[in-house]
């Protein structure tokens, strides 16, 4: 589903955030990116992502490689991805039932499907009570539920979460984790970037470490630590 | 269709619900048009008083008696037919000994003593009144009046006068039209800096926008039409408040004769449009500029890390 084949990322200045990093990704697998800050895990998914564009090499999503891709090609890729943030990044001005609408109204779907498609998804992540209210009127748990509800709304083959926890406590963190374990069920791949231990730990999926943008460690079924040793 | 409605749509609560901004910007595209249409309008007062004071009677050619000293008995019909064939006399007509004293009855009807003085109707002399058609030309036709001495009592002339206020309001017109020129440039730069500023207030909403996979237009077009309707807003108040302000100026002046305060109504419904136009195109500007840049970010297509290269990685 997503494959990287020596990216590479040098920032302006000389900073390189990613250091020839191959990775492949299949269709409906959980990943966790994990490393400390500035390890390169953000800047992975903002490349996947297209919100940056590599120094070197490729990114392939969906057989597509997307370094090509011309820039009024990439919200069509960004169409088929949907994004989870740590500071959620909801619309301050719409209310929770517009903020996951949107991304149904993007591609143009009529109102007739938009409405019940959103019923729908806000019911999944437990917020169909709460529509008509503004994100500033939630609490950070909720408005991450909200950020997923609008990614998943329109049923994307990938998601890409970066630190989606980093800003609830743990028990709203497991809410999350439960919704995109669901989400991921079925059969949507999700790529996460965190540095949350007991998340990694306890969900048991696909680790691949970082450390100064070289991938150090990947392991199908691993913890956040290598036994013995730091991440 | 859908997504046409649902843009016009987003415009409108936006415009409802950044209602704070939205003033802000409505007012800037007011102010900076009403100081531009008033110019305006102040110019076109100037106009229509210039215009005003040039009309009438420029030069008064008072003649000599005829069939006495020498002068012909059809000389003053001469004399007229001539003058009305000059190129530089727009009409020229002749009053006689008793039109004359007709007039000044009328000028002086409310001093008797004045009236009393003058018994004699045939004391005061025959005219030719003449109408410029270039006010610049006076002195050529005294100067062609001049050539028949023997006809020619004296010449009077308000030319040299309205020469003066001619200049005097050409340069009040200049400084008008230059007024409007700077004013409509500074509100163009005002209007888009102000809607660009409204726009850096909503940034983190583009690219949200943009993440979520909307493409440059289904962003720009919302943006766009709260310009557009912001340029109109504040340029229709504009318009309104300088055709009120007008109006009000020509009702206190009623009966003042000096000047012409009343504006034709028409002035206000061409440069009315001219302005809303002007309202219109400048919302629109100031949203693409502002757009534009938001617009550019986020799509990775630009040189390795401008801005993030600072950010943590």
């Amino acid at each position: 589903m997503i494959r990287l084949q020596d990216v590479t990322k040098v920032y302006e200045g000389g900073t390189v955030a990613v250091r020839d990093v191959s990775l492949e990704i299949p269709k409906g697998e959980f990943v966790f990116l994990v490393g400390p800050s500035g390890s390169g895990k953000s800047t992975l998914i903002r490349l996947m992502l297209r919100e940056e564009g590599v120094t070197r090499g490729n990114i392939f999503v969906a057989g597509k490689d997307i370094t090509a891709l011309p820039g009024w090609k990439v919200p069509f890729l960004r169409r088929s991805i949907g994004t989870v943030f740590q500071d959620f990044k909801l619309l301050p001005n719409k209310t929770v039932g517009e903020n996951v609408a949107f991304a149904l109204e993007v591609l143009g779907r009529p109102r007739s499907v938009i409405g019940p498609q959103v019923t729908q998804v806000l019911d999944l992540v437990g917020l169909d009570d709460k529509a008509g209210r503004y994100p500033r009127q939630l609490s950070g748990g909720e408005q991450q539920r909200v950020s997923v509800a609008r990614a998943f709304v329109n049923r994307p083959p990938i998601m890409l979460c970066d630190e989606p926890t980093g800003n609830l406590d743990p028990a709203t963190s497991v809410g999350i984790m439960k919704l995109l374990d669901r989400i991921n069920r079925t059969g949507t791949t999700v790529v996460m970037a965190t540095h949350d231990h007991a998340i990694v730990d306890a969900m048991q999926r696909r680790v691949v470490q970082l450390a100064d943008g070289n991938v150090i460690r990947d392991e199908v079924s691993g913890r956040y630590e290598t036994v013995g040793g730091e991440a | 269709m859908s997504r046409v409605g649902f843009l016009v749509r987003e415009a409108l609560v936006n415009l409802r619900r950044n209602l704070l901004v939205v003033t802000g910007a409505v007012l800037a595209v007011f102010v900076s048009l009403f100081l531009a249409f008033g110019a305006l309008a102040f110019s076109q007062l100037v106009d229509l008083n210039t215009a005003k004071w040039k009309e009438g009677v420029h030069i008064i050619a008072f003649l000599n008696d005829a069939g006495r000293d020498g002068v012909p008995a059809d000389a003053h019909q001469t004399l007229l037919a001539e003058v009305q064939n000059w190129d530089e006399v727009r009409t020229a007509f002749y009053i006689d000994k008793t039109a004359a004293y007709r007039e000044y009855q009328e000028i002086f009807a409310n001093d008797p003593d004045l009236l009393e003085i003058l018994e004699n109707p045939s004391v005061l002399p025959a005219s030719i009144r003449i109408e410029l058609n270039d006010l610049d030309l006076y002195e050529t036709v005294e100067f062609r009046l001049n050539q028949q001495p023997a006809l020619i009592q004296k010449i009077s002339s308000a030319a040299q006068e309205i020469e003066q206020i001619s200049a005097l309001s050409r340069a009040l017109h200049l400084l008008a039209i230059g007024l409007s020129v700077v004013l409509g440039v500074c509100a163009v730069i005002l209007i888009a800096n102000t809607i660009r500023l409204a726009i850096y207030a909503r940034r983190d909403e583009v690219s949200i926008m943009k993440l979520v996979g909307a493409s440059n237009w289904f962003i720009r077009v919302p943006f766009l039409l709260e310009g557009l309707i912001e340029g109109i807003v504040g340029a229709v108040l504009a318009v309104f408040s300088i055709w009120v302000a007008a109006r009000t100026l020509a009702g206190a002046a009623v009966g003042f004769r000096l000047f012409n305060l009343e504006i034709p109504g028409d002035f206000f419904l061409r440069w009315g449009v001219v302005f809303l136009f002007f309202g219109a195109a400048a919302g629109v500007i100031g949203s693409l500029l502002g757009l534009s840049r938001y617009l550019r970010e986020a799509d990775g297509g630009r040189p390795a890390g401008a801005r993030r290269a600072l950010e943590p990685v």
